[in-house]
């Protein structure tokens, strides 16, 4: 007896649910949420901003080419070298600036941490698939693209359930 | 007959356990893990305290917080470096958060691998509450590389409280209507209940812990018993059930979620509101002469990290104690004489995470 009621309550809770609202996010046509413009880092501070840890954001006007952020990256994922850009820049002398593959970054944004001109961020910009190894190398022109990310949903939590939306 | 189970299969994780049988019964058995070993130890030698972080985290990428918990612990008493009140309170809900996070992975599996498919659905969603406070927190949905040597790389974002408290409390919510659907459900009771009983000696004897500890009636819990960072400031009340078997493996996990809802709260109400999250380093910090262990308390149960320093930037050496090989060593114990079919209720309830127990 104690078997049944238990089998019957198990079902109905099972039941119940077909009254609650969808949780899933449909991707692609619904895109999350973030909180701020991408991870930042203030090194007058030496603390971080809240972001999310997506593409970078290379401000060819702040980059000395200094390669703190290069050397931060040896340790972790050998992911960033270093390029000559055509353009000149005065506080960059030997005019040569990050290039980032993402065939090796982990997103863990030291790189961003090590950099002391404020020329390095994180943006929001998540989608990085190709159909090559080399359209994944995103050159110092690409990096200084400010992306544009859609961003239309997130958590609501109602009586009947939570939901994106 | 010896049967191989894994280490291909899905269900075996990334492990071999080979079983000798007679007919239905299983004679002995012989966990064979290292498949996924990656020399995460080894590979701390060649890199600074700092960017060690991003892959000392990476053998759970599900709990990362709290494997490099210890690490970042000991490091902080290597380069004598005092942690922020604000910082501790901030570590304590992510690794919270993140406790929260594996469990209810693990527990997606445990279901599937009962059968249950509607136990893998839920938790694999609701998951995604915590996942996406931590995504706001971090900036990452796994592996956050969020804890550093004297704080957490960013601050909370603003508001984060507010969302935190409500999406915690709905998980809570969400959480205990699994006792209904699979915790009191007889189907599940009864492939669990007396299967691969560990006794209250042999836990001992054998050196588990956990989960795996608390299911065969010991209370320990390095959480409440050497309190690090602020758990000493909050009430953490441990889970202990006496009955060893396999249904109280799993269902001391589950009631340890709705603890660390419980932490949480009380966290983001004795936070202090404003102040640093984090002590400005130099450069490639170096340590002195000296060794530190220092251990937290994890998803799969105590965890440790021994670090000597020689004074260069680079540790001498980094050794990490894991619950889930401590856990593995009791499962040739409990499967000795249980049907093969027992044996996924069996394996999966040590609270085991194959790339763990390889480093
Ligand atoms: S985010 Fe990490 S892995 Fe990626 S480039 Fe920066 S330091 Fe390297
Ligand atoms: S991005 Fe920053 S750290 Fe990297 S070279 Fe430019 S200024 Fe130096």
């Amino acid at each position: 007896m104690k078997t049944a009621t238990g089998i019957i309550r198990a079902l109905n809770s099972g039941i119940k649910h077909l009254a609650v609202k969808r949780f899933t996010l449909r991707y692609p046509e619904e895109k999350l949420e973030f909180v701020g413009d991408g991870y930042q880092f203030d090194p007058s501070t030496g603390v971080g901003i809240a972001g999310l840890k997506g593409r970078h954001m290379l401000f060819h006007d702040h980059c000395t080419g200094c390669q703190l952020c290069s050397i931060a990256c040896e340790g972790v994922a050998e992911a960033i070298g270093m390029v000559k850009v055509p353009e000149e820049q005065k506080q960059n002398k030997k005019s040569i600036m990050p290039q980032i593959d993402y065939g090796k970054c982990v997103f863990c944004g030291l790189c961003v941490d090590a950099c002391p001109f404020y020329a390095l961020y994180m943006t929001n910009d998540y989608e990085l698939s190709s159909f090559s190894k080399e359209g994944l190398i995103y050159t110092p022109a690409q990096l200084a693209v400010k992306p544009y990310v859609r961003q239309d949903s997130s958590i609501q939590i109602t009586e009947r359930g939570a939901t994106h939306g | 007959m010896t049967l191989n189970v894994g280490p291909q299969h899905p269900g075996s994780g990334h492990m071999r356990i080979i079983v000798q049988i007679d007919g239905d019964h299983i004679v002995a058995c012989d966990p064979d893990p290292g498949y996924v070993h990656r020399g995460e130890e080894k590979m701390a030698e060649y890199r600074n305290y700092i960017t060690n972080i991003p892959h000392l985290e990476r053998p759970v990428i599900h709990d990362s917080c709290n494997i490099l918990y210890p690490y970042v612990l000991g490091v902080e008493e290597l380069l004598g470096i005092e942690t922020p009140e604000r910082a501790k309170y901030v570590r304590v809900i992510a690794s919270e958060l993140n406790r929260c996070i594996y469990t209810m992975y693990w527990l997606a599996i445990y279901g599937i691998f009962l059968g249950h498919s509607t136990m893998f659905m839920w938790p694999a969603g609701d998951r995604e509450l915590l996942i996406d406070l931590m995504e706001k927190m971090t900036g990452a949905r796994v592996t956050h590389a969020h804890f550093v040597p004297g704080g957490v790389r960013n601050d909370l974002p603003p508001n984060f409280e507010d969302v935190c408290l409500r999406q915690v409390n709905y998980f809570e919510k969400r959480i205990k209507e699994y006792a209904d659907i699979f915790y009191d459900n007889p189907i599940l009771i009864s492939r669990t209940r007396d299967t691969g009983v560990l006794s209250r000696q042999d836990a001992i004897r054998l050196g588990t812990t956990g989960s795996v500890l608390r299911a065969s009636g010991v209370d320990y819990d390095v959480r409440k018993k050497e309190p690090y960072d602020v758990y000493d400031e909050l009430d953490v009340n441990t889970n202990v059930m006496k009955e060893g078997d396999s249904y109280a493996r799993s269902r001391v996990p589950w009631l340890d979620m709705m603890e660390s809802c419980n932490i949480i709260r009380s966290a983001l109400e004795k936070m202090p509101s404003s102040g640093s999250v984090r002590v400005k380093l130099k450069p490639n910090p170096k340590g002195g002469h000296d060794t530190v262990y220092k251990r937290v308390e994890s998803g799969r149960g105590s965890l440790g990290c021994y670090i000597v320093s020689d004074g260069k930037p680079e540790p001498y050496r980094v050794k990490m104690s894991v619950g889930s090989f401590r856990n593995l060593i009791a499962l040739p114990y409990l499967l000795k004489g249980e049907k093969l079919g027992n044996m996924p209720a069996v394996y999966w309830s040590l609270n085991y995470w194959p790339v763990e127990a390889d480093r």
